[in-house]
This record gives C-alpha cells, sequence and structure tokens, in this order.
C-alpha cells in the first residue's frame, strides 16, 4: 500500500480561509487546508511564499489576520501549551552549542511544557525519552555535552526531543539543510520508519524537493497562495517546473527508487 | 581564618557585626551566583547594570522627593524609593524586549543612560535648591557593608533563599527558555511569565546587594561567577557550583580584605576577587573548556 495514511480521514489541522500580512504586505492568502491524522505533508515554495509563516502560525507564535486555524480541535496556542500535542525541530544552527546540558538533558527537555510548571516527569515519560534516544541511535552519547554533537547527531538528538512528550504532530523546519547526500538519503529513510512506528502526523518544511517528494504523501506549494494541495506524484508538470526548475519524472524516479 | 587574615582578635566586640555583613553578603553571593550562570546564557549580562544603574536614578528621585516630604529623609525610604524605581525599570526593560519591539541589549543601553542621566539631573536640581548634594555619593556608588543591620541581614538571607528556591523550582523552564525562547514557547513554557521571573529575580539581587558593594558593583556578582563556572565545565550542575562557591568565597574574602586594608571599599575587593576567579577559571580550563558561542 503505497500511501496507507490517506485512508485515516479524520483532520488533525484545519486551516480555514487565513490570510496574514506584516503590516500592509501580505504574506498569505485565503490559505485553507485540511491535514488527516498520519499524513506527511512537504510544505514547499520559493524564498518569501511564506512557508516558515505558514508554520509560525500553526506554532501560534503569529496570529492569523484573518481567518482560523484549529489543531486537534484547539486554538494553536491552546495546542502548544499543553506540551504533547505539538512536537518541533528548528533548524539547527538556532543551538547553542557552549550550553551547559548533555543529551539526555536535552531530550527531556522536550517534556517540560508537557510536565506543567512545577510538575515532573512521570517515569514513563523518561523510559520513552531513553526509548527514543535508541530509537535516534545515539544511546551511547546520552551523558556527553551537546556541545560535543556532530551536526547530524545534533539533530537526531533534537528530534528525539521534539518527540519526548508523545505529540501527535511533528514540526520539521529544514531538516535537511547542510546536510551532505547520504545524510539526507538517512534521514528520509530515518523519519519513514518513524512514522511508521510512531504514527505520528508530520509536517515538513524545506527547499529540499528530493527528500520532500521521498517522504511526503502530500504536497503543499505555498506562494502567498496555496497552489496546490495532493499526492506529489499528480503535481502538474508546470507548477514542478514554475516552482522548482524541475520536471517531474525526476522525482517519481526519486520515489520509485526508494 | 578570615578574622585571623583580617587580624581581629577571637574575643573581639567586633564579632557580630562581622557576622551580620558575611552573612548577608555570602547569601546575596548564593542567590547572584544562581541566576549569574542564566544571565550569562541568556546573554543578559548588561542587565544587572541596567537595574542597579536605575537604583541610582531612584535615589536621585527619593532625593528630590524628601524636599516636598521631609519625613522620607532616612535612610529606609530613600532605599526602598530607590528600589520601586530599580524593579519599575526591570519591567520596563522586561516589557519592551519581551515582543523583540527593542532588542534586550538595547533595552538596557537606552535604560542604563536614561536612569543614570535622570539621577544625576535631580541631584543638580536638589544641589540648585540649595540643599546640597547627596550626603555621601561613595555610599551610593561603592556600598557599606558594615552598615548592615540585623534585619538587612535576616532579609538578604531571606530574598536569597527566595530566588534560590524559585530558580530550582523552575529550574527546567529557566534551562529551556535560556535555551532557547521560541523553542521554549513551542513546548508549552508559559514564556512570559518565566522572562519577566527571571528579570524580577534579578533586579531583587541587584537591590539586596547595592547596599553591601554599590550599585556601580553589583552587578558583577550576577555576572562573573556564571561566567568562571561555564569556564569550567558543560555539566549544569557543576557549572552551578563552581560559581557558588566562587562567589561565597570572593564575597567573604572581599569583606576580609576591605576590612584589613581600610582605605579598600568591600564591593571593589569582591568584584576584584571575582575577577581574579575567573582568570583561574579561565586559564585552567584552557582550550578543553566550555567555550561559548
Amino acid at each position: 500500500m503505497a500511501y496507507p495514511y490517506l485512508t485515516v480521514s479524520e483532520p488533525i489541522i484545519e486551516i480555514s480561509n487565513v490570510d496574514f500580512a506584516y503590516g500592509q504586505r501580505l504574506v498569505l492568502k485565503h490559505i485553507s487546508l485540511t491535514v488527516d491524522r498520519g499524513t506527511t505533508v512537504g510544505v514547499i515554495g520559493p524564498n518569501g511564499g511564506g512557508k516558515t509563516t505558514l508554520v509560525n502560525l500553526l506554532l501560534g507564535l503569529l496570529r492569523p489576520t484573518r481567518g482560523s486555524i484549529r489543531i486537534c480541535g484547539m486554538s494553536p496556542n491552546a495546542a502548544v501549551r499543553r506540551g504533547d500535542v505539538v512536537g518541533c525541530l528548528p533548524q539547527t544552527p538556532r543551538t547553542p552549542r557552549g550550553f551547559p546540558i548533555n543529551v539526555r538533558q536535552l531530550v527531556r527537555l522536550g517534556l517540560v511544557g508537557k510536565a506543567g510548571l512545577l510538575g515532573k516527569e512521570t517515569s514513563d515519560d523518561l523510559q520513552h525519552v531513553d526509548w527514543l534516544l535508541q530509537k535516534v541511535g545515539i544511546e551511547e552519547l546520552a551523558d556527553v555535552p551537546i556541545g560535543s554533537l556532530s551536526g547530524g547527531e545534533l539533530q537526531r538528538a533534537h528530534i528525539a526531543r521534539a518527540l519526548a512528550a508523545r505529540p501527535h504532530i511533528l514540526f520539521l523546519d529544514e531538516p535537511t539543510t547542510g546536510i551532505d547526500r547520504a545524510g539526507q538519503d538517512q534521514f528520509i529513510q530515518f523519519l519513514a520508519d518513524l512514522k511508521q512506528s510512531l504514527a505520528l502526523t508530520v509536517i515538513l518544511v524545506s527547499h529540499d524537493l528530493r527528500t520532500v517528494a521521498a517522504v511526503c504523501d502530500r504536497l503543499a506549494c505555498l506562494n502567498v497562495t496555496l497552489h496546490y494541495h495532493d499526492v506529489p506524484g499528480n503535481m502538474p508538470q508546470e507548477l514542478a517546473r514554475e516552482m522548482f526548475g524541475v520536471d517531474l519524472p525526476e522525482l517519481r524516479m526519486e520515489r520509485s527508487s526508494r | 581564618m578570615i578574622a585571623q587574615m583580617a587580624g581581629i582578635p577571637a574575643d573581639s566586640s567586633i564579632w557580630p557585626e562581622l557576622l551580620r555583613a558575611g552573612l548577608a553578603s555570602a547569601s546575596v553571593g548564593v542567590a547572584g551566583a544562581v541566576l549569574s550562570v542564566f544571565v550569562v546564557l541568556r546573554r543578559w549580562a548588561y542587565l544587572g547594570d541596567g537595574i542597579a544603574h536605575a537604583g541610582f536614578g531612584g535615589i536621585g528621585t527619593a532625593v528630590l522627593l524628601t524636599i516636598a516630604f521631609p519625613a522620607l529623609n532616612n535612610g529606609t525610604a530613600i532605599f526602598l524609593i530607590g528600589a520601586g524605581f530599580a524593579i519599575a525599570t526591570a519591567l520596563a526593560v522586561a516589557s519592551i524586549s519581551r515582543r523583540r519591539a527593542v532588542s534586550g541589549d538595547a533595552a538596557i543601553g537606552i535604560f542604563v543612560a536614561a536612569t543614570l542621566a535622570w539621577g544625576f539631573i535631580a541631584f543638580g536640581i536638589h544641589a540648585h535648591l540649595g540643599r546640597g548634594g547627596p550626603s555621601s555619593w561613595e555610599l551610593y556608588l561603592l556600598g557599606n557593608a558594615s552598615s548592615v543591620s540585623n534585619a538587612d541581614a535576616m532579609l538578604a538571607v531571606g530574598f536569597s533563599a527566595a530566588v534560590v528556591l524559585t530558580v530550582l523550582a523552575l529550574q527546567k523552564q529557566i534551562v529551556l527558555y535560556c535555551f532557547d525562547p521560541v523553542l521554549a514557547q513551542v513546548t508549552g513554557v508559559p514564556t512570559g511569565f518565566v522572562h519577566y521571573l527571571l528579570i524580577l529575580l534579578v533586579a531583587v539581587v541587584i537591590i539586596m546587594g547595592m547596599q553591601l558593594s554599590g550599585n556601580l558593583l553589583v552587578p558583577a556578582l550576577l555576572v562573573l561567577p556564571g561566567a568562571a563556572g561555564l569556564r569550567v565545565s558543560r555539566r549544569l550542575r557543576i557549572v552551578m557550583t563552581v560559581a557558588v562557591i566562587a562567589s561565597v568565597v570572593a564575597t567573604l574574602a572581599g569583606l576580609a580584605i576591605s576590612r584589613r586594608w581600610e582605605f579598600i571599599a568591600p564591593g571593589p575587593a569582591i568584584v576584584g576577587v571575582l575577577f581574579l576567579e575567573f582568570l583561574a577559571a579561565h586559564f585552567a580550563a584552557g582550550r578543553g573548556g566550555a567555550e561559548q558561542d
């Protein structure tokens, strides 16, 4: 079965008629999008097309100028504040490398919101952290300060952190930027694995059309308006060429060669 | 040992005073050290200066107020007005840096300048009205650890304990907030609360420390111990421990030095020791240390 998740029809994210403007400049216009539970949606589009803005809206960091967003039936802010609905992988360069914590402590930071202001993590959640460390393949680095990790290892630690609270939705912001082709292939395999074992809904923002085509069930092409939202194989040839300057057969090959 | 270094006989009647000063300084040192780790990690090294200089503006305000309300012309009232002014400034810095309308360092820079200027203007007006200059510039700028009363010492211990307990209780939220504020927010941390709380805690330590080492130098307690600890280790627990030890040693040694050589004020002596400790940590860590980036 090529797209097993498409049969599940309960929408986990509902974006209705959203506009967003920075001052006078309209960045997103009439965006409506439903994401079903268990799908992996690739958000692609040119620089300045509004990808990051859309993610920031979904994470409650920005508020729509018009329209509404529901995540698991809640406002983005309410969903984020629960601490166990949304997991987020920021772009790696933001990580302060000299920060005095080790890998396990970094991953456990993913539980802080779920545990609450004065609450403690449950032993079940702490076990889940250890399981995740193993799952992402960095359990032997658990006690190493984060400053000693390579870029790829740090990214894995951040993925484990984002998954620590067992979120329903995982946001990945440019996860393959600055990673070589072999590393990208590893990442693609790893993400496919994770989706299977955790039944995650994934929102993947990327410039890297190869990764997007390889892992996503749906594509959302953003350039102020939403251009397309369907399975990648059905993307119109002209749109692909216009937005990325590539031909689609190339993408289909990448996908089938997996 | 400190008493011997300071040349004080064990049966001296000066002991209660020394004990008070030592207790107050050490507890402010502990609270400052715990916070300093996060101040350095959050890159707020100048926050303490901003708030401390606001204290100077606050004392200027207090001095002007004594013209209209002579009843306020006592040390406690002036100190409280200064403290209120510092807290108001801390909240103002917190507010305008919160939504990145102004960056944190610019917010601090703006208030350092504005509150210092206001302090000088207020003292100028006071002098112009024939009330003379402030009773002692040095007291405000450098502090006077020997003026610590029993009540002051108890307040210092109580507030320091409150600061340390608050930080320990919310340590994970504070760590995540200092690691990456946006990440903290999307993880479900109430970042607005943590932001204001941290700045308020810094203000509390500054106000407690002002009396001891003066508002010119008290910010050092909120930077140097953490900087030294972070130079030595990349493990938060060790960083904290080193910062606390460095700070307590420096405050007590600084007091002892100023006791032994009376021409040296305690504030500069404490900062001098802290600086030497930082240098020692820096060179001991060498290249293997936890460099900041």
